[in-house]
């Protein structure tokens, strides 16, 4: 087998706007160039403002996310309250790392807001866990290149969510549509502190 | 003494990659091809003022990077071609022309290629505003907008939705204005030279018209 | 000195001092390697030495339309000829807007599979000897000799790396033709083919419903179908769907579609359909 990264094909990217987070993948699953399915999630929710979204071997992102999920459900049962996303993206990082010689292909992407403060918050980190948190936005994915090219030139502080919406979609399509593994459509979902509004794109399919 | 040292596969790699970025865009009337300054290998920066465009004629502009070696041998081969060209014709070649030319000279080293990604820029035999891009054995097609070299990935998404309006629903397309490609143009290297270690110092934008090569420097980011 | 260079370049400064006739035609400029050769990397296997920069691990990215979609059939009306426009470098769409399809001259026509390169220079250098042929022998050339003469001068570079999966497709006093031709020294003919890395869901599509007596409607129809179910399940192919159609009086384009509205022209469709079956 080639690169596990390259093996399905995915694009994720997180944005931090005004009082709101954004993160988008795209929604294809494939085996290297044969496209499987068109409709398959990348993004998992955690909790009604926090989102994980996985970049990397498909069967790793589903067993890392219901691991994640187990011990989020001990967690917030145990504390009686919800997860801070800092906190969140510890125990994904502590996960990770506790792999660290025998890894998951995997780089996830966090978003969400504070409980408490509301305040907006995406991290990513590498395969064994090293965590990188950023206030604008934060790209994995086999199109990174072309997503670090959109971002930089589209992203601007504090977007209010429908600007943040038509941001993080613009950035997401047109790069996967100059990479052959990602794409086949799009779904974004934007945190608010009320609200999550979850939307799928009309992208190109080939 | 018996040698027991096992024995060495030698691999001839006579290529070097020397970054940089060239991006071009036409319009009706004129066309704009830009070059970052940097040139670099590895981690070490050899020049931070290096353009990689090249003046072929009075409106056309040759936009080249890859190995700086190869890019060097292959002006000096379309540069006597050219004169060749203008001895016996007593003219200039046309940018089609030019572009075909460009492909077979590539392609006569299908088998020991020339590490180069190359653009041309200029204006048709109509005095149409046209690019070229080239793969490094000669294949190539005609554009309206390009993005070759180290960063090209970066910009090329970015001109797609921008230029191409790709993506975008009840946008109206309007021609191309010099003002705003030189702006687009600006701005896309700015953002390249934020996450692309190859690519900075600063820009060198010829904008390509009637009149001739007008040339613009911009500065980039230097570290 | 001179007369070496006026041979090779006869110059209008040099014309005036030369006997008249000494610079016949086919003297006039035409760039080709010196000595008429290629160059090689000296004392290495040309294969060995090129193909790691094919290779989609290579940091050195040639362009290579490795991933295609191209197919070409023969019915009563002629032949169809469709292909996708998708280039890719590794896993970077290096473009969408390859013209795939060769325009040989107004009889025949050649597809672009393999090395992009390749596939162009050969069937240049092709419809150069298609010319010739026809000023030697007052006749347009057999797309049965056509092909040939492309398969010879290829197969003399075997070995050396080149990478073409191409048909020529035509009409001459046999009729419509498509013979396949590669640079392993394959050459055949037959009434379907498919060439590229999406070519067997092509041939899916192609082989539900081709029929020897299709309508010219039908069967433009069908080459675009093809395609257009290639580019969705191949992430190879892509772009727009380029459609030709051979007949007696030599070639014509038909039409060029993105397949991004073929994808939601046909999704209507079915959605109509599963309607109008529920209504039953």
């Amino acid at each position: 087998m080639a690169n596990p990264f390259e093996y399905n094909g995915s694009a994720v990217v997180g944005m931090i706007g005004s009082g709101c987070v954004a993160i988008a993948a795209d929604r294809r699953l494939g085996i290297q160039g044969q496209t499987i399915a068109t409709t398959f999630d990348k993004i998992y929710p955690m909790n009604e403002s926090l989102y994980i979204g996985f970049y990397g071997l498909a069967t790793d992102a589903l067993t890392v996310s219901s691991r994640l999920k187990y011990q989020l459900n001990l967690y917030q049962l145990r504390e009686n309250r919800q997860i801070k996303p800092k906190a969140f993206m510890h125990m994904t990082s502590n996960l990770l790392y506790s792999k660290r010689f025998g890894y998951y292909f995997v780089e996830p992407v966090i978003a969400g807001l504070d409980p408490v403060t509301k305040d907006p918050y995406i991290a990513t980190m590498d395969l064994i866990g090293c965590p990188m948190e950023t206030k604008d936005f934060v790209v994995v994915g086999t199109c990174s290149e072309q997503l670090y090219g959109m971002c930089e030139s589209l992203w601007k502080p504090d977007l209010e969510p429908e600007d943040l919406f038509e941001t993080i979609s613009q950035a997401l399509m047109n790069a996967v549509d100059r990479d052959a593994l990602s794409g086949w459509g799009a779904i974004v979902h934007v945190i608010e502190k009320d609200k999550v509004t979850t939307r799928t794109l009309k992208a190109r399919m080939d | 003494m018996e040698d027991y040292r096992a024995p060495v596969e030698v691999q001839w790699s006579p290529y070097s990659w020397n970054g940089g970025t060239v991006l071009a865009v036409s319009g009706e009337d004129f066309s704009v091809i830009a070059s970052d300054t940097r040139l670099s290998e590895g981690f070490q920066i050899y020049s931070r003022d290096f353009p990689k465009t090249y003046q072929l004629g009075d409106n056309v502009v040759l936009g080249s990077c890859g190995f700086q070696g190869d890019v060097t041998t292959l002006n000096k081969v379309i540069e006597a071609q050219l004169k060749i060209y203008d001895h016996i014709y007593q003219k200039k070649m046309s940018c089609e022309s030019l572009a075909q030319l460009l492909s077979t000279i590539l392609y006569t080293r299908r088998f020991f290629p020339y590490y180069t990604y190359n653009i041309l820029a200029g204006l048709d035999s109509k005095g149409k505003g046209c690019v070229f891009s080239f793969d490094p054995i000669g294949s190539y097609e005609r554009e309206v907008y390009r993005a070759g070299g180290s960063a090209s990935s970066m910009l090329q998404p970015l001109l797609d939705n921008q230029i191409g309006l790709l993506n975008q629903t009840g946008v109206e397309k309007k021609p191309l204005s010099v003002e705003k490609a030189v702006q687009l143009v600006t701005d896309v290297f700015t953002s390249a030279a934020e996450r692309d270690i190859y690519t900075g110092d600063g820009i060198r934008i010829n904008i390509i018209s009637a009149d001739g090569v007008d040339i613009k420097e911009v500065p980039l980011r230097r570290d | 000195m001179a007369s070496v260079l006026a041979d090779k370049y006869c110059s209008k400064s040099l014309r005036g001092i030369l006997m008249d006739g000494e610079c016949g035609p086919g003297h006039e400029y035409n760039y080709q390697p010196l000595n008429n050769s290629f160059t090689v990397p000296p004392g290495i296997d040309p294969h060995h030495f090129v193909s790691p920069f094919m290779s989609d691990s290579s940091d050195c990215k040639i362009k290579f339309n490795h991933g295609t979609t191209t197919l070409a059939f023969k019915f009563q009306h002629g032949v169809i000829v469709a292909v996708d426009s998708r280039a890719t470098a590794g896993s970077y769409i290096a473009s969408q807007t390859v013209k795939k399809v060769i325009e040989i001259n107004p009889y025949l026509l050649g597809t672009m599979a393999g090395g992009a390169a390749d596939c162009a220079y050969w069937e240049r250098q092709l419809s150069f000897e298609c010319r010739i042929y026809e000023l030697r022998n007052k006749e347009r050339i057999s797309v049965a000799a056509a092909s040939k003469l492309l398969a010879n001068m290829v197969s003399y570079y075997k070995g050396y790396g080149l990478s073409m999966g191409t048909m020529i497709c035509g009409w001459d006093k046999k009729g419509p033709g498509i013979y396949y031709v590669d640079t392993d020294g394959n050459r055949f003919t037959n009434n379907i083919f498919s060439v590229g890395s999406g070519s067997t869901y092509a041939y899916g599509v192609i082989d539900s419903t081709y029929k020897w007596s299709m309508s010219i409607e039908e069967a433009r129809e069908l080459g675009k179908r093809a395609i257009y179910h290639a580019t969705y399940r191949d992430s190879y192919s892509g772009g727009v769907v380029n459609l030709y159609h051979v007949q007696e009086d030599g070639w014509t384009k038909v039409s060029q579609t993105d397949v991004k509205s073929l994808h939601y022209q046909y999704e209507e469709e079915k959605n109509k359909e599963i309607i109008n079956n529920e209504e039953l």
